[in-house]
């Protein structure tokens, strides 16, 4: 079992370097004096400078966070209610209700980014000039339609591996629905809510093609800023602000894992 | 789904109102959201461009007829030898990081968690860049591996190997990079579900078979793998599928046939200006995908 | 294609810019002398604009500019196809002006109101692309060339042949994927000029790219300039302007527009149909051409500028760099890529596919 641990944690380190060697690199490049991230050019921090007066590009990272926060919360509603269906009914036609649910991460970006902005182009004219946040309406929509499909393949999958036995006894013992849903179910379906939400959550934060044909003069989200900027380069100041999104991250999980105390709660302690 | 269900669905005959309240928002929600919409470029793809903007729907199959050319064939077969390479690495790679975490003391996992999910925070073009920034010819990896082979290659000459001189890893703009880009993009689409079906599975199972005396390689394949099945499909699922559509890490690490049929939708949306077209091979792809999709959900209902 | 500024005093440029985003957020929509909104959207490539213009406009006119970003002329296109979403002036190139306009989807410009157009330099007056300037004014220009690395080529590569015909640089290429810049240079290449191309010239075009395509290293969309500072190929399809900034960071790197001619490349500014507030178009349009202006924006990007106003304001560091300003012979071998209609595009597009799959 010791072993186990080791060659375990040993991987981990191994997947570590492949995912972080690139963000050093990154953050390395914030500091360069140059506009390019090719060659060393000596120290500076005013890309900082540059990144955090930047107001147009803070904004688009407002506008992203509210649309990721929002699209995430209600593609977890979505996406665990359409599993819930699936797993809970056998009827006619359940297989394809189930690919029909998956489609929206079949469709090409572009696609879907071109009938987003028809959508709301025709068939329901989003008032673009709505006050905030009201006009990141139409992509806070698109989003969820993407990311409430991960979120149902997630948890279709982890109730695949709940143990009926365990409501059956509960109900035997006079447990009414919602209390085998709270008290059993819940708890066992945490780890595919925590991860069907940090995908939704993800997708949401860094989408850009859908989010492009959505979006107006008012409405730029943090990618749409950031593809626009570097296309065909990075430029320091995404490093930068990358960079302190990075360093942000880190600072509010930890700070919200202390908050918890008992960071188990979180994820699930038993079995540990 | 698979063995390990022991949930037996039942009709909704019984429930009527669970079966709507449960099936009917999510169901809408497509058809109002995804449904309709789609509805609006795949009424393009049966029709010409009469204009530069207006396109009549003439309910010609012209389109779908174009899609069939071996010149789009060869592309797609093409996508989906690499999108299947991609989910096989992911699998690969992402099993054991997924076991890891499902198996950290309990106060980690969040933190391990974070370690995972951290870099997708990050923008999706600027990782790019920065992986780019270390896989080119003068790139950091090429630098590190040089270092390291200049260390070796004298005690190597003392000892009477004469090891060549370094020569740097030609990996940008090849096959090969775009595999490394797609599994640097769609890991966490593999390891958030296998983590999602791994944990808290029932770790009696695991020692009983332990306690049995059975080695860890069968316990890995007898009770660990069929627990994790689930996971592993909805893990492919979400791997696969967006690797077979991905556009920007051909575009950006591929070399000159590193071609992926999203680039080639993509570009008939823009410089081509040919959304019929375009339109058309995006559902070729959809319908394909959803096939696929609901013939594995027929299998899995029959098997049950 | 990519827009941006670089070289001298960036850190103050980019401050500037983003003030002018504050300026734009802030504003208070109050109504200008003309009746409209104080305010103008402009659809533009990032930093593709002087360091102070939007603040400078905004001092003079009290319109308040905010700021959108595309990064392609597709981009660009998509956005417009389906309906404004609310954008008074955009940028589009040239070949994008006429597939605009064909597409219904630019007013024509009210010439009265630009008086500063009499300072566009003679050879921008009457383009092809839009003879008498009634939709367009011109912004910046360009032109393709080859850019290289001095110490791994053998002289001045002054020939599409390096690129296209010979494996002496084999590995070490890199050519636009722009399927009509490709084949129309392919097509200058072998001797003809880059319109009306018959059937047989695309074909002869598209096989020789494919017996080249193992020299090739990668078919890259313009970050040309970028891949050959990295070292990672010594010889690349590029824009003067795009070289020239590189140039300035790698003295090994020099910009030659080959012998049998080129293609030129213009962005312009104009209205989109639908533009809310027009007047404010027109006046930001007519200020950019002004000769203070003109040399803000010519300062901060460092692309050509066809204002002559401005470029006698301009140092000479600037005005003399013969890769910003080629001499004129080298120009008159040079000429517009003119749109020629979808059938065309699509024909370019899909032989470009072919391509990149053999």
């Amino acid at each position: 079992m010791r072993a186990a641990r080791l060659v375990s944690a040993l991987w981990l380190v191994v997947v570590a370097v492949f995912l972080y060697a690139p963000l050093a690199v990154l953050v390395a490049f914030s500091f360069n004096d140059s506009r390019r991230d090719i060659v060393w050019r000596g120290f500076t921090l005013k890309y900082y400078a540059q990144a955090l007066g930047d107001a147009d590009l803070i904004a688009a990272f407002v506008n992203s966070l509210t649309i990721a926060l929002a699209s995430t919360l209600a593609s977890l509603i979505l996406g665990t209610l359409a599993a819930f269906w699936l797993w809970r009914f056998r009827f006619k036609g359940r297989a394809v209700a189930e690919a029909a649910l998956a489609l929206p991460i079949a469709a090409p970006e572009i696609c879907m980014g071109v009938a987003m902005m028809m959508f709301f182009g025709r068939v329901l004219p989003w008032p673009a000039e709505a006050p905030w946040p009201l006009n990141l309406g139409a992509i806070a929509l698109s989003h969820i339609t993407f990311a409430f499909s991960f979120v149902a393949v997630v948890v279709r999958a982890r109730l695949g591996s709940f143990d009926s036995d365990l409501e059956a006894v509960a109900r035997d013992l006079g447990a009414t629905t919602w209390r085998v849903f709270r008290e059993i179910l819940m708890p066992h379906l945490t780890p595919a809510l925590v991860a069907g939400g940090l995908l939704a959550f993800t997708l949401s934060l860094d989408d850009f093609v859908i989010t492009f044909f959505t979006s107006g003069p008012d409405t730029v989200t943090f990618p749409v800023k950031v593809y626009s900027m570097v296309r065909f380069a990075v430029s320091p100041e995404i490093n930068a602000a990358s960079t302190v999104l990075m360093a942000l991250t880190l600072l509010l999980t930890a700070l919200a894992l202390r908050v918890q105390g008992a960071s188990a709660r979180l994820v699930g302690a038993v079995g540990a | 789904m698979s063995a390990a269900e022991s949930f037996v669905a039942e009709s909704p005959a019984r429930r009527p109102r669970l079966f709507v309240a449960l099936g009917l928002p999510p169901m809408a929600w497509l058809a109002v959201f995804f449904l309709v919409p789609m509805a609006l470029p795949s009424a393009l793809s049966f029709g010409q461009n009469v204009t530069l903007t207006r396109i009549a729907v003439t309910g010609s199959l012209a389109n779908y007829a174009h899609t069939l050319q071996p010149l789009y064939l060869r592309i797609l077969a093409k996508s989906l030898a690499i999108a299947a390479a991609t989910t096989l690495v992911c699998v690969l790679a992402g099993f054991p990081t997924a076991l890891a975490i499902a198996f950290a003391p309990a106060r980690r996992k969040p933190w391990l968690l974070a370690l995972i999910m951290l870099p997708f925070w990050t923008n999706l073009l600027v990782r790019t860049f920065a992986l780019m920034a270390v896989l080119r010819p003068e790139g950091y990896l090429n630098k590190g591996l040089g270092v390291l082979w200049r260390l070796i290659r004298a005690p190597a000459a003392a000892l009477g190997f004469a090891a060549p001189p370094f020569h740097p890893l030609a990996l940008m703009n090849t096959d090969v990079a775009v595999l490394i880009g797609l599994v640097y993009v769609n890991l966490p689409f593999m390891v958030l579900p296998l983590y999602a079906a791994l944990e808290r599975m029932d770790r009696g199972l695991i020692e009983a078979a332990q306690d049995l005396g059975a080695p860890a390689p069968r316990v890995f394949a007898r009770v660990i793998l069929p627990l994790a099945m689930p996971g592993v499909a909805s893990g492919v699922i979400l791997t696969l599928i967006p690797a077979l559509g991905s556009y920007l890490t051909p575009d950006l690490l591929g070399g000159p046939s590193s071609l992926m049929i999203a680039n080639v939708i993509e570009r008939q949306f823009h410089a081509a200006d040919d959304w019929p077209f375009g339109a058309a091979l995006s559902f070729v792809l959809i319908l394909l995908t959803f096939v696929a999709l609901a013939a594995r959900g027929a299998m899995q209902s029959r098997r049950s | 294609m990519r827009r941006r500024s670089l070289l001298a005093g960036l850190g103050a440029a980019a401050a500037g810019i983003s003030l002018g985003g504050l300026d734009g957020c802030e504003a208070p929509v109050g109504r200008g002398r003309n009746g409209e909104e104080a305010r103008l959207n402009l659809y533009n490539w990032d930093t593709y604009v002087g360091a102070t213009t939007l603040r400078d406009f905004r001092a003079a006119t009290g319109v308040a500019v905010k700021m959108s970003l595309y990064a392609t002329n597709d981009e660009l296109f998509a956005r417009l196809a389906d309906g404004n979403p609310g954008f008074d002036v955009i940028v589009p190139s040239n070949e994008y002006v006429t597939r605009l306009r064909l597409a219904g989807l630019l007013q024509p410009l009210d010439l009265e109101t630009i008086p500063n157009r009499v300072n566009i330099l003679p050879t921008f007056q009457n383009p092809a692309f839009d003879p008498g300037r009634r939709w367009s004014m011109p912004y910046t220009w360009l032109v393709l060339g080859l850019g290289y690395r001095k110490s791994r080529i053998a002289g001045v590569p002054d020939s599409w042949k390096w690129v296209f015909d010979s494996d002496r640089y084999a590995g070490r290429i890199g050519v636009f994927s722009e399927a009509d810049d490709l084949v129309r240079l392919g097509a200058m290449y072998l001797g003809h000029a880059p319109r009306d191309l018959p059937t047989p010239v695309i074909d002869q075009v598209a096989a020789m790219l494919i017996h080249q395509k193992p020299a090739i290293k990668v078919f890259h969309h313009d970050e040309g300039q970028d891949l050959l500072l990295a070292g990672d190929i010594d010889i690349v399809m590029e824009y003067n302007g795009d070289i020239a900034q590189v140039m300035a960071e790698d003295p090994d790197l020099d910009f030659v527009i080959p012998r049998e001619g080129s293609l030129l490349d213009s962005d312009c500014l104009a209205i989109p149909t639908g533009a809310p507030r027009p007047d404010n178009a027109h006046a930001f349009i007519n200020f950019v051409l002004g000769a203070k202006a003109g040399a803000e924006i010519a300062q901060t990007i460092r692309y050509p500028t066809p204002n002559g106003a401005a470029l006698e304001l301009m140092d000479a560091a600037y005005r003399d760099n013969p890769v910003i300003f080629p001499p004129p012979a080298v120009l008159a071998r040079c000429q517009y890529g003119e749109f020629e209609g979808l059938a065309r595009s699509r024909l370019y597009d899909e032989t470009l596919t072919r391509i990149l799959v053999s």
